[in-house]
Formats: structure tokens, sequence, C-alpha cells
């Protein structure tokens, strides 16, 4: 998966150069106060636009596949590939976050002492957990053309709305009023507490623990729904 | 060959029901497939041959009856050991080359061909450093019947093996496939050709509207 996903632009541009672009484009201009700061939450919208796409996007294309139906007729079972998709993801996801880094540490000497670059990394993988379920939630009632519109609508709308580009504070008020009870809101404050070595923001963690049961609901009845329409 | 010293079963249907809302695909099939025999599923489109290989596969649970491969539930990985796949539609991802292809399959069984041996045996070695979205649909139907025999299977299933090859294609598919059950292998195709029943067929079961409507005598 991971050889056929790198040799694929259309996945490998908008996963790994989006972010990096639009940290050039919202942060780089600005003051550098916060350069750290928006570079934790920026790795933040880096990694869930791998959740969105490889379990979204790539789940719902599966599903319409004579290659998946193959798959099925091979001798291993569904966890298999899963761990397959899961383990691409990280890599993936590894891959948009550090790329993400390197260039906010080059254009605008974003930077963090040793441990608190760990601290990151955990909540990076962490929190990227409730996204990955959104997205297979997504891949299983998406019908397959509409999968990856209505990724892309998600994936911005919910990044932008949960403050990982710009400061909350700096949302509409509009947006702003909606922003706490946003997945991604939550995301970004415990990316934030991370990245500036505070107490872990367990009300964002309890958040997220929240959303990640709920797209688990919504994951497993999706698959459900698709293995009994398909498979039963 | 099994204690009895009779051919092992390799697959079989059991009084198989299968519904699809207010349309039964399947009425009550039974057949079976013993090792060093050819069984060829013919019949019109819409009869129920794919929805027959569909539950031999474990790709569909039947509503009555039951499936099995070499004895065992094919919806376990592990009845699917000695079984090697070819369906009717040959999909590949793009932007793999045919060798990764090939080694990806190979990988999901513990004892496989010998990747050498199974791209000569198949005359792929013209097609083994392209990409498979390249590929004309002969070339992925030739490519989808190699991987079918990747595990070194026991029952070979082929939805339509030679659909889309040329003649010489087909013939080498053809050898392939005699090869196959002269060593005491299974085969069990569908095919809409009689001219292929014949040549490569023991056994031939006719279905019609779900049913099993006749059988026929193969080569």
């Amino acid at each position: 998966m991971l050889l056929e996903l790198v040799r694929y632009p259309a996945y490998l541009v908008p996963t790994l150069v989006l972010p990096a672009v639009f940290f050039l484009f919202f942060v780089v201009p600005e003051s550098r106060a916060d350069a750290t700061v928006r570079m934790a939450t920026f790795a933040g919208f880096a990694v869930i636009g791998v959740a969105f796409f490889q379990f979204g996007v790539g789940i719902a294309v599966d599903r319409a596949s004579p290659w998946e139906t193959y798959l099925r007729t091979l001798p291993v079972g569904p966890g298999v590939r899963l761990a397959g998709r899961v383990a691409s993801a990280a890599a993936f996801a590894c891959a948009a976050a550090v790329l993400l880094v390197l260039i906010a540490i080059a254009t605008t000497g974003a930077s963090l002492p040793g441990m608190r670059w760990a601290g990151l990394g955990v909540a990076l993988f962490f929190g990227a957990i409730p996204f990955a379920l959104l997205g297979v939630a997504l891949g299983y009632w998406a019908p397959v053309k509409g999968a990856l519109p209505i990724a892309n609508l998600l994936y911005l709308v919910l990044a932008y709305a949960g403050g990982l580009w710009i400061r909350p504070s700096r949302l509409p008020h509009a947006v702003d009023s909606v922003s706490p009870f946003l997945p991604t809101r939550a995301f970004a404050d415990a990316l934030v507490a991370a990245a500036i070595g505070s107490r872990a923001d367990w009300a964002a963690w309890l958040t997220l623990g929240g959303f990640a049961v709920l797209f688990a609901g919504f994951a497993v009845a999706g698959y459900r729904r698709d293995e009994g329409r398909r498979f039963s | 060959m099994g204690p009895s010293g009779s051919p092992v079963i390799a697959a079989e249907l059991r009084g198989v029901t299968k519904r699809f809302g207010a349309t039964t695909a399947l009425d009550g099939v039974s057949l079976e497939v013993r090792e060093g025999e050819t069984l060829a599923l013919l019949g019109a489109n819409g009869a129920g041959k794919s929805t027959a290989l569909a539950v031999l596969l474990g790709l569909r649970a039947p509503d009555a009856g039951e499936a099995r491969l070499f004895g065992g539930d094919p919806r376990r990985p592990s009845s699917r050991r000695r079984v090697g796949v070819a369906l009717q539609e040959a999909a590949f991802p793009a932007t793999l080359r045919v060798r990764e292809v090939v080694e990806l399959v190979r990988a999901h069984y513990e004892r496989p061909v010998i990747s050498a041996a199974l791209i000569e045996r198949f005359e792929l070695g013209r097609l083994v450093s392209r990409q498979v979205g390249g590929l004309s649909g002969g070339e992925r139907r030739r490519v989808a019947v190699a991987l079918a025999f990747a595990g070194s299977p026991r029952l070979v299933v082929l939805d339509e093996p030679t659909a889309g090859l040329d003649p010489e294609a087909r013939h080498m598919v053809e050898e392939a496939l005699e090869a196959h059950v002269r060593s005491g292998g299974a085969l069990l195709l569908t095919t809409h050709r009689l001219e292929e029943v014949d040549a490569l067929a023991t056994r031939a079961v006719v279905m019609g509207e779900g049913r099993v409507i006749g059988e026929r005598a193969g080569s």
C-alpha cells in the first residue's frame, strides 16, 4: 500500500505538500512570536489529512474495487489488511508531520527543547486516532464518488474552525462560538499544551476520547452495513 | 487422495440457496470438485455461476445449505490456503508493477511458487517491470490467471479464465491449467465457451435460473 500511494501524485501532493503550503501562506508572513505553536497545530493538520484521505477516501475507493474483492480470496483475514492500512497511514503521517516541521524550522525558526519534541510526537499520534476513526466511518458511509469531496470539506472546515491554522481568538465570532465543540479544537488545544510544555490539557484529551468513541461507533456500524450489503 | 483412497473433495456446495431481495440467485445448488478433475460451470448470464463461485470462495454467505473448501468454511482464511483464484474482473493497484503484485500475492501463502518460475510459466517476462495500470486488458487477464497459481494451490478457481486473451495466450493458459490438473490439482472454472469445456473439463455442470439443470461429460 505504501508503494502504491508513493507513486500516486494525486494522493501525495494533498497529504504531504498541502499542509506545508498552507503553513507558508498562513504563518510565515505573520509574526514569528507563536511560530512554534503554529508548527504544532499545522503538524496536526498534516496528520489528520492523512487520516481523512487514507482511511476515508482510501476505504471508499477500495469498496468499489475488484482488487479489494480479490484480496478477500487470499488466505488472510481482514485484520491483516487493516494493519497494513494503519501502518501505511502511520508512515505517511510521520512524513507529512516531519516535512511540515522542517519547513517551520527553516522559515520561522520554530524550535522545541528535546523532550517536548517527544511530547508533541505523542500528542500527534494519540490525537490523530479519533480522526482516523472518522476517516474509517467516512470510508464506509460515503458513496465512492462523494468520498473525496466530503473528505476535503470535512478536512478543511474542521481544520479552520478548530483553530489549526490560526489562533482560535482570531477566528470570526460565529466560528469561534462553535469551535470549542469540535474535535479539531480539542486536538489543537492538546497540541498547544504539548508545544509550550504546560500540563496536559485533560479536558481536550477527554473530548478527543469522547469523539473517538463516537466515531468508532459510526465506523463499526458503517463496516457492518457495508459487509452486510456486499459480502453477506 | 483421501483416507478412503478416493480423490479429495476440494470444493463443494451442498444444497446452497442464496437470495438477493426478491431474486433467488441460487436455489438448492449442490456440486463438488475433486482433486485431479476440472469442473466447468456453464450457463447464460444470470444463471448463477458467479454467485456460486462467490459462495464457494466465502465472498457471500448462503441463506441455506453450506459451502466447503477442503472441508472447511471458506470464510475462514485457513480454508483458503490451498486455493488460488482469478475473478472475472482483473483489477490491480494501477501504480504497482507486475513483479510487485506477484510478490504481494505470494507473500500471503506459506509455500508460494518461485517468482521466476511463475513469471516464465505465464510468459510475464516482458511485463514484470511495467505498472499494472499501463497493461492491456488481455495482459491484465494473464497476470490475474498467473496470480491464481502463485500460492502453489491444490484448487484453482477461475471465472472466465481466457476472456480477452489472444489465441496464443489462451493456449498458454490452457496448457498451464491442464498441467495443474495432471499433477493432481483441482480446477473449477466458469465459461461461456463450449470449446473450452471440451478442451479442459472433466465434467460440466449446466446452470440456469439459479439451479443445476444438467451435467455433461467433458474431454
